[in-house]
């Protein structure tokens, strides 16, 4: 398992193996069903740490990424909140000397246990960037298709057809690429190149979505096509959205986590997770307060 | 860093809420002018009053639609939505009170010329409208201070003039057969009424601040639902 495995506790369920979701049949609490009946899933973050090093960049986090909702990871730059999203499927581990301590859960299973495979882990637990960024020479088809190619070993073309086609449909950019799907990725505006890496990323049916600014880099237009789509995929998926528009969060996200920085050096922390609305009009600590009411960077 | 962020707006801010607060202080000396009228049946200053409601409503327009923008440009949160929500409830307030003031002044000529019909109604009438100044000026104290003790006292202070409200209906049942005693009588009656509701506007500015403290809003009092 890498740099994680000496330093955190070992657990049993964290022996057991990752199943994709086809053969999963030891889901203990009954999930939420989504309209295909497909369950989602449940993060569970107990009293996680995460270091580069000698650094500790947050410190004792517990939460809960909740199936079928948008939950929100805010706070100012610096204070962990996007290093916290890639421990989330073990993105984290590929900085070298990165490394985590507790134990984060996918419907219980430890994704950090020792047989667990990562790149099995990153596959369940998919992840969409800052700036789009599909594979700019491959096709718009083979930008989508590029997640079964690699998972999946050989799929026939009409299934591959069937997935591409959903996956675009799926993320709303269907109509707008059908008839030049042989045209490169890198050919569309930024705001529908951020829609393929979102049907990319739902090509290989993971259960938990985890984006990192994904608006950032887009028009406010374009930001709300994918606000509006991040509400359909919460139907089918787990969302942890990391985001710094306050307007995003507060529009897009049914669950706010506020993470804050005591000060420059200090680890980050996890002050207030809530339900959005709770954190916008009456938050309980006053760090969120100042932080939501754009009193403090 | 600290206070050193969207200054400009926290100031807006502020100044707006002195000046819908302000609203208040034009609301008070409204009520004392109307309690004068009443006391020397004084059409002159009552028409003064119905004038001068305009900068009352003026103070509304302009409260409201600087609130409006602030909430179109700053996206306000947390405390302060909840601020400028119960400021806006407030200038409706504060121009519901004038409007009461207004309601009792045109009833002055109603009146006549001759002295009042019942010496012990014109008190009690006047000791409402005291005791409702008292209940704005504590308003006001109470939303500065953010004091919900203080907020929530208005009840019982509330409760005062409820009383007298009653004591005047008592009185005017008991006001005998004359006609034209009796028309008196009754238009006194409906500025009494005019009080109360003033009064009871004050207690919903109270329900306000605890609003804006707390980030729940409950009625201190429920009419339909009367604790007694």
């Amino acid at each position: 398992m890498g740099a994680a495995g000496a330093t955190r506790a070992e657990t049993d369920v964290g022996d057991a193996e990752m199943k994709p979701p086809t053969t999963s049949t030891q889901s203990t609490s009954k999930p939420a069903a989504d309209v295909d009946g497909r369950p989602a899933k449940t993060i569970e973050a107990r009293g996680v740490d995460l270091f580069y090093g000698d650094f500790h960049a947050v410190e004792d986090v517990t939460m809960t990424v909740e199936p079928n909702k948008v939950t929100a990871l805010i706070g100012s730059s610096g204070c962990g909140k996007t290093t916290f999203l890639r421990s989330l499927n073990r993105m984290h581990e590929l900085t070298a000397s990165a490394r985590v301590e507790g134990e984060i859960t996918l419907d219980g299973q430890d994704i950090y246990g020792s047989k667990v495979d990562p790149v099995q882990v990153r596959r369940l637990i998919g992840m969409v960037f800052q700036s789009p960024n599909p594979f700019p020479t491959m096709s718009i088809y083979d930008n989508v298709a590029a997640g079964l190619n690699l998972n999946a070993g050989r799929v026939k073309k009409s299934e591959k057809d069937a997935i591409v086609e959903r996956s675009l449909r799926g993320a709303h950019l269907w109509n707008e690429v059908k008839d030049r799907l042989d045209k490169p990725g890198s050919s569309l505006s930024g705001g529908q190149q951020q829609r393929l890496c979102i049907a990319r990323a739902i090509a290989v049916e993971p259960e938990v979505l985890l984006m990192d600014e994904p608006c950032s880099a887009l028009d406010p237009v374009a930001t709300l096509a994918i606000e509006d789509l991040i509400g359909e995929l919460k139907n089918k998926f787990t969302i942890a959205i990391v985001t710094h528009n306050m307007q995003q969060a507060s529009r897009a996200s049914d669950i706010t986590a506020f993470f804050n920085l005591e000060e420059t050096g200090k680890p980050g922390r996890l002050v207030e997770v809530g339900p959005t609305e709770k954190i916008f009009t009456s938050p309980s600590q006053q760090a969120t307060e100042d932080y939501v009411s754009g009193r403090f960077g | 860093m600290p206070g050193g962020i969207r200054v400009e707006y926290q100031e807006e801010l502020e100044r707006l809420e002195a000046s819908a607060l302000g609203g208040l202080d034009l609301v008070s000396s409204a009520v004392s002018r109307t309690l004068e009228a009443i006391e020397h049946q004084d059409v002159e200053l009552a028409q003064i009053v119905v004038a001068d409601d305009d900068r009352i409503d003026g103070r509304y327009l302009e409260v409201h639609q600087a609130l409006i923008t602030l909430l179109a440009t700053q996206s306000p949160v947390a405390t302060d939505l909840r601020l400028i929500s119960a400021l806006l409830h407030v200038l409706k307030n504060v121009e519901r009170m004038g409007d009461q003031c207004v309601n009792i002044c045109k009833m002055i000529p109603l009146t006549g010329n001759e002295p009042p019909a019942d010496q012990e109604m014109v008190k009690l009438i006047l000791a409402m409208g005291g005791q409702s100044k008292t209940l704005i000026s504590q308003a006001k104290r109470a939303f500065e201070g953010r004091d919900i003790e203080l907020a929530q006292d208005l009840v019982r202070q509330d409760d005062v003039v409820d009383n007298l409200n009653r004591e005047c209906f008592r009185l005017a049942l008991e006001i005998g057969d004359d006609a034209d005693k009796r028309e008196w009588a009754m238009t006194m009656l409906l500025g009494a009424r005019a009080i109360e509701r003033i009064a009871d506007n004050a207690v919903d500015i109270g329900e306000q601040v605890a609003f804006v403290v707390t980030g729940l809003f409950r009625e201190f009092e429920d009419a339909s639902h009367p604790v007694r």
